[in-house]
């Protein structure tokens, strides 16, 4: 759609899920416009100039300033290694086990994903010390921040089973569900629902609709009927206006 | 007594007008903490419903409810396959319905703009806006199914391939004239299509060198990239690695010295 997308690829599904932003909002707050022709000139095309240089993900999000400030910085990066995964296997909610660091062996639940960089945010674990706020009078205030973890070498998911680290699979089923199944003990890790989460509700189908929604039936209600006409034909038959003038003769060159 | 309600009535007008302009042009003083006042109804009627009808110029602004809040949640956006459940008079309706929404949502960006304040939930522009593309196209569906059964075209302008005097091709947009083209000398003049001179071959030899030249930067970055990663990870999906370096040809890949990491392959 837009030419951020087409260049560079999109963002992925998993990391926007949560923010519940559409995609139109995402590329216009994250790309970098160096002219726009302005506002109210009709003499101007409506034209515009984007900085076609390739985005930088980190642990900020694209809706954030602290990504267009990262991004706003002229700086070469170093192409990061990156491992292609065809189906990610990590959602919100699930328990993983740590297999590196100083949380080495202890268990937590995914608190946030980062598909760009193969990454994901373990709540509680992995952690390093930030101090705000230091001054010569003042030790600063110490806050504990969650690292990003490499999805493929540095965590595992957890067997319900016997709630121990495994490698998965995703299979079918015979009712033909898309499932992750334990390598170890062959069960099926189900999706939590935690996964369907966003910041502006629990789960789509305790949906509260709000004074400006459309309601479910509103939506779903067929009322198109199919004429031999087109859309301002129709129009112009339900508002009784008449046209009755024969256009002159004109040529396409 | 009749002339004197008039008046009476004509003077309650007056007032109410006054009143409007008085609303308009504070609302324009952005020194003051509060810009927003309160609206004052200047149809009676509004008192009796329950729903006031608006047709004022307070119709561009939000409702004053919403004027404090951090955040304001709406829903998502149209799709595609739900407006094309609806008939051509709705989406009439709907789509003025959206105009008038995306008009209230620009001026409120620009009234907390002004205010230096943060504009709550800024995307509420972007679903409009995603949802009144979407009707657009819906529109276009219809007429496009119309005119391919009347009369064999899409009915949409027409549009020609053609090469400008640098030997570059390019969608060529035609146009509507009252005369036909061989007593149209100006158009003549100002659309000039087609190359030549050794000037203009010596640019497309040096362009098209330059066209090769990313393609094959970019091949080989690819392959160095791939090899880099069958390097670092011993467990590499080559499914997914061929889906995101099409250009790679893996076997080759496979035999390169750079391919070889601290570990046994099986």
């Amino acid at each position: 759609m837009r030419l951020i997308t087409t260049l560079f690829g999109k963002l992925g599904e998993w990391s926007k899920k949560y923010a519940n932003l559409p995609d139109r909002y995402i590329d216009r707050i994250s790309e970098r416009v160096l002219w726009k022709s302005p506002p109210g000139k009709p003499q101007y095309l409506n034209r515009k100039i984007v900085a076609n240089r390739k985005l930088y993900y980190s642990i900020h999000r694209p809706w954030t300033t602290h990504f267009q400030f990262q991004n706003w910085v002229l700086k070469r990066r170093q192409w990061y290694p990156l491992e292609p995964i065809k189906d990610w296997s990590f959602f919100r909610g699930d328990r993983v086990e740590v297999l590196v660091g100083p949380d080495k062996g202890k268990q937590g639940i995914v608190h946030d994903i980062i598909q760009e960089r193969n990454w994901i945010i373990v709540q509680g674990l992995n952690t390093k010390v930030v101090i705000y706020d230091k001054r010569k009078n003042f030790p600063g205030i110490c806050r504990r921040m969650e690292l990003p973890l490499l999805v493929n070498v540095q965590v595992k998911l957890v067997d319900p089973f016997d709630l121990k680290a495994t490698s998965i699979e995703w299979r079918y089923t015979e009712q033909g569900e898309h499932v992750r199944v334990s390598l170890r003990t062959g069960r099926i890790i189900p999706i939590p629902v935690t996964s369907k989460e966003t910041i502006d509700y629990k789960s789509p189908d305790i949906y509260v609709e709000r004074a400006k929604d459309t309601t479910v039936d509103d939506v779903k209600e067929l009322t198109f009927e199919a004429k031999l006409k087109t859309f301002e034909m129709d129009i112009m038959d339900k508002m009784e206006i008449k046209e009755d003038r024969i256009p002159r003769k004109s040529y396409w060159y | 007594m009749a002339t004197f309600t008039k008046i009476v009535q004509i003077s309650r007008a007056v007032n109410n007008v006054t009143k409007l302009f008085t609303n308009l042009v504070l609302s324009q003083n952005s020194g003051r903490s509060s810009t927003f006042i309160q609206r004052i109804p200047t149809f009676p009627c509004g008192l009796i419903h329950t729903t006031s009808k608006r047709n004022d110029l307070m119709e561009f602004f939000d409702d004053p409810k919403n004027w404090d809040k951090d955040k304001i949640r709406v829903g998502r956006s149209w799709r595609k396959d739900e407006l094309r459940l609806k008939s051509n008079e709705e989406l009439h309706k709907l789509w003025y319905v959206l105009l008038k929404e995306r008009n209230m949502l620009l001026t409120m960006e620009e009234i907390y703009k002004r205010e230096h304040k943060y504009f709550p939930n800024p995307e509420r522009i972007d679903k409009v806006e995603d949802s009144m593309a979407n009707l657009e196209s819906v529109v276009r569906e219809r007429n496009k199914a119309y005119y391919m059964l009347e009369t064999g075209t899409t009915g949409e302008r027409p549009v020609t391939l053609k090469y400008n005097p640098l030997g570059l091709r390019y969608r060529y947009r035609l146009r509507q004239y009252s005369k036909p083209k061989h007593a149209n000398p100006k158009w003549h003049k100002t659309h000039k299509f087609g190359y030549g001179g050794c000037a203009v071959f010596k640019f497309l030899r040096l362009y098209r060198e330059k066209l090769w030249n990313e393609k094959r930067k970019s091949r080989n970055r690819q392959m160095n990239r791939v090899a880099t990663l069958m390097r670092i990870f011993p467990n590499l999906d080559m499914e997914a690695v061929k889906e995101q370096y099409p250009l790679v040809d893996i076997e080759k890949v496979k035999k390169l010295r750079k391919t070889d990491g601290h570990f046994v392959r099986d």
